[in-house]
């Protein structure tokens, strides 16, 4: 029951980034937000979900390209830290998530690859049927929810098993935040920097200083 | 036919699952597909399966203006399936490159950034700022699209150029280089401990040299288990 409810709430709201609208929901911020309110403690649900945003704003998934799983990421970690918290230290189980949410980024990836060959079997399935053209399309958020659900699975369960030794590496929130901030800096460099915008990167710079003063 | 509300209805809430069978042999065929027969009648409903059972793959979130103008093309009727074929590969190839441009490169990662950095600040309300905005854009041209593109019809294609996508992007691109500004703004007291600088370097490099993304990921995977160690 205890892995239950965040493969479930993890898989629903990985539909909004494969299966349906792209209302945003499904972003690292949001998905973190809602996580770390559904476990009480919405401040280190922000800190995971803001930091895999910054880690993940530059994965574009444009055409064919399948960026790594930024969304399913910051699930993973975000659920994952609430799980190994439980029975370990925070700076352990910080670190545990911030490298199980990495690696979800990737598998996950691979995963949705798998997922879309198993829609290209439906697509093939309404060719030969057409009178089955709604069942075969929409059949396609069951894959998805599939999907969600075969990438947070392992990693919860291993999350709520885990004992970490007292002696393993450990991650404090300055330290993550470094890196997302870094991580964060350079996809907006990418993104947003010209000669035209420095005014306005100067401008928000005095702006991000007032809001720190205030 | 009229486009009136129950249908507009009916094709917007079909649009919102154009993306659920994605396959990389039809891509969004199957969506595209049952987005128009949801706003066709059933006499014309045999013609636009036979005509349009295949590859599809435009924005998710422009897919609207496309789907109005076809709607409007088989509505009208007159044309060939093969006019209609192409009318379809040069608008899908052309909201496809405006909609990564406009959402995915632009205005999203602008939002984002910037109701990151008020999550950090304030909490709460700096995903909730980031939802309510970011879907008055993207519902707007979703729900407006399928009108937009019924009453121009072939004509939907020269909107690229029009006020509504070009100034759109051109203000997201200000607000992510604020955000870019606001981020190194409140990097400041991070800023102490030196590592900010270094690692920015590093990723910058990686992400304008093209490194692929599962190279990066495995590199900061790296960085973040030697922190851990040290």
């Amino acid at each position: 029951m205890m892995l239950f409810w965040p493969c479930l709430i993890g898989s629903l709201l990985i539909l909004d980034k494969y299966a349906f609208g792209e209302f945003g929901l499904s972003q690292p911020i949001i998905t973190g937000t809602i996580i770390g309110a559904i476990n009480g403690d919405i401040h280190t649900g922000i800190l995971i979900g803001g930091v895999f945003q910054l880690i993940f704003m530059g994965g574009l998934p444009i055409g064919r390209d399948i960026p790594p799983d930024g969304p399913g990421a910051s699930i993973v970690a975000a659920g994952s830290y609430f799980l190994l918290s439980r029975i370990n230290a925070p700076g352990q189980s910080l670190f545990a998530a911030a490298v199980f949410g990495l690696l979800a980024s990737i598998i996950g990836g691979q995963i949705e690859i798998n997922a879309r060959r198993i829609n290209e079997k439906l697509y093939h399935r309404f060719l030969r049927d057409e009178k089955c053209l709604t069942r075969c399309h929409f059949l396609g958020l069951l894959t998805a929810f599939g999907r969600g659900i075969s990438v947070f699975f392992p990693f919860f369960l291993a999350a709520s098993l885990i004992r970490i030794p007292v002696s393993a590496p450990v991650l404090d929130q300055q330290r993550l935040i470094t890196v997302g901030i870094s991580v964060g800096l350079a996809n907006g460099i990418y993104l947003f920097f010209r000669r035209s915008s420095l005014l306005y990167i100067v401008l928000g710079g005095i702006c991000g200083l007032i809001l720190l003063a205030t | 036919m009229r486009l009136d509300l129950a249908r507009h209805l009916k094709i917007f809430a079909s649009t919102l699952f154009i993306q659920t069978s994605w396959s990389f042999f039809s891509m969004q065929g199957m969506g595209f597909l049952h987005s128009i027969l949801s706003g066709t009648t059933r006499e014309r409903r045999d013609r636009t399966m036979k005509e349009q059972k295949g590859f599809f793959n435009t924005h998710p979130y422009l897919a609207s203006y496309v789907i109005g103008a076809a709607l409007r093309l088989y509505d009208d009727g007159g044309r060939t399936a093969e006019e209609i074929k192409r009318f379809l590969a040069v608008a899908q190839t052309g909201f496809a490159s405006t909609g990564d441009l406009l959402f995915w490169r632009s205005l999203r990662p602008a939002l984002l950034m910037l109701s990151t950095v008020l999550a950090f600040k304030t909490g709460v309300a700096g995903m909730i700022a980031f939802l309510i905005v970011y879907n008055i854009f993207h519902l707007y041209h979703r729900f407006s699209g399928i009108y937009v593109g019924y009453i121009n019809s072939v004509n939907t294609i020269f909107l690229l150029k029009s006020r509504r996508f070009v100034l759109l992007q051109r203000l997201s691109d200000l607000l992510g280089a604020a955000a870019v500004g606001l981020l190194i703004g409140i990097a400041k007291p991070v800023l102490p401990s030196l590592l900010i600088i270094p690692l920015t370097l590093f990723f910058s490099t990686l992400v304008m040299r093209r490194i692929p993304a599962i190279l990066t990921v495995l590199m900061l995977l790296a960085i973040i288990i030697l922190l851990g160690i040290i």
